[in-house]
C-alpha cells in the first residue's frame, strides 16, 4: 500500500491467524497500522468511531457467524472495502459475498505477503472506482433530468405562440373565417395540444423514473374520479363514435390516493382504448370490490379493439414501447403513457395489469388501496366493547371569497386542518382525513362520539379557534353543520366489527353527499383533455 | 365606465401582442412591460387593476416582482396571475405563497384564464354588457 497513513481493521478471534495475518504486513513492507478485534461487536464499534482504509474479516466469530457477519459489516459502513479471511471449508460463501459488496476474499493457510498487499490494494482501488462510477450515474441522470426540463421549457415558449395565434384565427378574433379555414385552423389547434402533451409526458416519464414524482393522497370517491374521467374524454370518443360506458358499484368506499394522479391514469387508460378501438365499437369503465382481496378497489377499462400480441403485451408497459402491429388511425404518442400510469399505480401501492387476446379487445386493470374508515373509527367509535350511544358527523366547510385576495388558500385550509386536529378529544373524535375537492372549497369532516344537543360544545370550541387562523377570515367563510350517525341494531347477531363497519358506512355515504358533486374541473385536471 | 386595465409582462414580444389581441377582443385594456425592472416602474405608474406576470424576466424575474408587489403599499392589493412555460411542480405553490391568485402554465387555455380574470377583477357595470 503506497499511503502513510494504510489503516487496517483486522476483525479475527483466532490469536494464531490474527498473528500471521500481522507477520505477512510486516513482510510486505508496507507502511500500515493494524487494529485488531476479536469480535464483531467491538468491530463495529471502532467502525463508527474511524474509517479504516480496508477491512479484513472473519466470517466465524464468537458473536457472529457467516454470512449475517459480512452483512453487518457492509451495513454499518457502506463505503469501506472489505477483504474476507476465509477457511478452506467456507470459499464457497466467500464467493457468494462478492455478490453482496465484498470486494475480495483469501483463504487462510494459503496467504503470502505479497498477496494479502495486492488484494488490499486491489480492494481498495475497486472500491473507489465503484464509487465513481455510482457518482458519474448519479450525475448523469441528474443532467438527463435537468436537460430535459430545460427542453421542454424552450419548447414550451414557441409552442404558446403557435397555440395563442391560431386559436386568436379560429376564435375570429382576427377577422373571418369560412368554415374550409376553420377546419384547418382546428387541425393545427389539435397537433399543437397533441405536441404539448407530449412534452408533458417526457418531463414527467423522467420524473417517474428518478423517483422524484410525489402523490398527496386523500380520500378520493371513485366513482366521481371515473364519472369526471369519462366526461373529460366524452368528446373525443364522440368524435370517433366510439362509446362509453361506466359501470360502477356505487358503494364502493373511498380510495387513499392522489386524485390528479389516479385521473391521470384513468385518462391515459380510456384515450388509449379510445384510440385503438374502431368506429362504432364501446370502451367500458368499472370499478368493483373483490372478495379475496378486500383491502383494494379494481379498476379496468375494456375496450373492442383489436388486442394486443402476446409479445407486445410483454412489454406494453415499458418506457417507449410502441406496438408496430398496432392499428392507429391517429398519430402515436410518445410510448410514454403506459409506463407513466404503472409508475403512478404504483406509486399508491397498487399493481397494473393487461388482460386480451388478439381480435377480441384489451381490459387494462389496476388495484388502488381503500381507505378502511372502519379501522380509524373503531378506537373512537366503541367504548368498553361496545358501540358509543350517539355519534355525530360535523361537518366544516371553508369556501374562499369569490374575488382572491393574496394568500395561500390551500395553505390556509391546511392550517385549519391542523386546527380542527387540535380541537377534539383523540380518544373520542376523529377528523377524517381531507377529502378530494374538484374546486377551492375545502370540506372537513369529524366523526364525534356526542349527541346532537351537545355537540354543539365541540361546534363552539372549533369556531372560536378558527376564528384565531390568520388570513381565514379575509379570505372566505366557514360553516359548521352536525348530523346525526344512524347507528346500526345493536342485534345479537353483529360483532362489533360489523356494527363499526357499518357506522363507516353511513359516515362515508353522508360524507359523499355533503360535499358538492364534482363539476367544476380544476386547472390540472382539465389539462388532460387537450392530451 | 373605463374597461379594466391589465398589466402583461412578458419578454416575448409575440407572446405580448398574442395576449393583447386576445383581452382586447374580450373589454380589456392592456399595457406592457418587457422586464423585471419596468414592470414595478409601470404598476406604480399606471395602477393597472391585474397583473399577468412571467417568471423568466431579464433584470428582476417573475419572483423578484411579486416580492416587490407584496411590500408595496399601494401596489400589494393588485392581483397578479403567474403564466410562465416553469413547471407547475414547485413554483405553483412558491409563486401562490408569494401572493399570486393564480398559476398557468404556458400554453395556457384561454377559457380557463379569462374566467380567472373575470372571477379576480372587480365586477363592471351592468351597463357595460361585456360579451365573453
Amino acid at each position: 500500500m503506497n499511503s502513510d497513513s494504510t489503516h487496517i481493521l483486522l476483525i479475527e478471534d483466532n490469536p494464531g491467524d490474527a498473528d500471521l495475518v500481522r507477520l505477512r504486513l510486516v513482510e510486505s513492507k508496507c507502511p500500515v497500522d493494524v487494529s485488531c478485534v476479536n469480535r464483531l461487536s467491538d468491530g463495529l464499534a471502532s467502525l463508527t468511531r474511524k474509517s479504516p482504509s480496508v477491512v479484513l474479516l472473519d466470517l466465524n466469530l464468537p458473536d457472529s457467524q457467516g454470512a449475517e457477519t459480512f452483512r453487518k459489516v457492509l451495513e454499518k459502513a457502506p463505503g469501506v472495502p472489505v477483504v474476507i479471511l476465509s477457511g478452506q471449508d467456507d470459499e464457497a460463501l466467500a464467493v457468494r459475498a462478492l455478490h453482496q459488496g465484498v470486494q475480495d476474499y483469501l483463504v487462510k493457510g494459503t496467504i503470502t505477503s505479497g498477496g494479502l498487499d495486492r488484494a488490499m490494494r486491489y480492494a481498495v482501488e475497486r472500491q473507489a472506482l465503484l464509487r465513481s462510477l455510482e457518482m458519474s450515474r448519479k450525475q448523469q441522470l441528474e443532467f438527463k433530468n435537468q436537460f430535459l426540463s430545460h427542453v421542454s421549457h424552450e419548447l414550451r415558449t414557441p409552442l404558446t405562440c403557435i397555440h395563442q395565434f391560431t386559436s386568436l384565427l379560429f376564435d375570429g378574433l382576427a377577422g373571418e373565417i369560412n368554415p374550409e379555414q376553420r377546419d384547418h385552423l382546428g387541425t393545427i389547434l389539435k397537433s399543437v395540444n397533441q405536441l404539448g402533451a407530449m412534452v408533458r409526458d417526457l418531463l414527467e416519464a423522467s420524473r417517474a423514473e428518478s423517483g422524484k414524482i410525489r402523490i398527496e393522497p386523500r380520500c378520493v370517491s371513485i366513482v366521481d374520479l371515473i364519472r369526471l374521467a369519462v366526461t373529460m374524454v366524452q368528446a373525443t370518443a364522440r368524435e370517433k363514435q366510439v362509446g362509453l360506458e361506466i359501470g360502477v358499484d356505487t358503494r364502493i368506499p373511498f380510495v387513499y390516493g392522489d386524485p390528479d394522479r389516479i385521473l391521470e391514469v384513468l385518462i391515459n387508460l380510456i384515450d388509449n382504448g379510445i384510440k385503438f378501438t374502431p368506429s362504432g365499437g364501446s370502451v367500458a369503465v368499472q370499478a368493483c370490490l373483490v372478495e379475496t382481496d378486500p383491502e383494494f378497489v379494481y379498476l379496468s377499462v375494456a375496450d373492442t379493439g383489436s388486442g394486443i400480441s402476446p409479445e407486445a403485451k410483454a412489454l406494453i408497459f415499458e418506457r417507449l414501447y410502441q406496438d408496430p402491429n398496432a392499428v392507429d388511425n391517429s398519430r402515436k404518442g410518445l410510448g410514454l403513457g403506459l409506463f407513466i400510469s404503472r409508475e403512478l399505480v404504483g406509486l399508491h401501492g397498487g399493481r397494473i395489469w393487461v388482460a386480451t387476446e388478439l381480435g377480441h379487445g384489451s381490459t387494462f386493470s389496476f388495484t388502488l388501496p381503500l381507505f378502511s374508515l372502519a379501522k380509524l373509527l373503531f378506537p373512537v367509535a366503541t367504548y368498553q366493547g361496545q358501540l358509543r350511544d350517539a355519534i355525530v358527523l360535523v361537518k366544516v366547510e371553508l369556501t374562499p371569497r369569490s374575488k382572491p385576495r393574496r394568500g395561500n388558500w390551500k395553505d390556509i385550509c391546511q392550517r385549519c386542518l391542523e386546527t380542527l386536529q387540535r380541537c377534539v378529544y383523540l380518544d373520542k373524535d376523529l377528523v377524517l382525513p381531507p377529502m378530494a375537492t374538484s374546486g377551492p372549497d375545502q370540506t372537513f369532516f369529524v366523526v364525534a362520539s356526542t349527541d346532537l344537543d351537545r355537540v354543539n360544545i365541540m361546534t363552539t370550541r372549533i369556531c372560536e379557534q378558527l376564528e384565531k387562523v390568520s388570513d381565514l377570515a379575509a379570505n372566505g367563510k366557514v360553516e359548521l353543520s352536525a348530523a346525526a350517525v344512524t347507528l346500526p341494531d345493536s342485534g345479537q347477531n353483529y360483532s362489533l366489527e360489523q356494527q363499526v363497519q357499518e357506522v363507516a358506512n353511513s359516515v362515508t355515504e353522508m360524507a359523499r353527499l355533503a360535499v358538492r358533486p364534482q363539476q367544476n374541473f380544476t386547472r390540472k385536471q382539465k389539462a388532460h383533455v387537450h392530451g | 365606465m373605463a374597461n379594466p386595465k391589465i398589466l402583461i409582462v412578458d419578454d416575448d414580444p409575440d407572446l405580448r401582442q398574442a395576449l393583447r389581441l386576445r383581452l382586447r377582443a374580450n373589454q380589456y385594456d392592456t399595457v406592457h412591460a418587457v422586464d423585471g425592472y419596468s414592470a414595478i416602474a409601470l404598476a406604480y405608474k399606471e395602477t393597472p387593476n391585474l397583473i399577468i406576470l412571467d417568471l423568466g424576466l431579464p433584470a428582476g424575474d417573475g419572483f423578484v416582482v411579486l416580492d416587490r408587489l407584496q411590500k408595496d403599499d399601494k401596489l400589494s392589493t393588485i392581483p397578479v396571475i403567474v403564466l410562465t412555460a416553469r413547471e407547475p411542480q414547485g413554483n405553483e405553490q412558491r409563486t401562490l405563497q408569494a401572493g399570486a391568485v393564480a398559476f398557468f402554465q404556458k400554453p395556457a387555455d384561454n377559457t380557463e384564464l379569462l374566467d380567472v380574470i373575470r372571477a379576480t377583477l372587480p365586477k363592471p357595470a351592468p351597463a357595460a354588457g361585456l360579451p365573453c
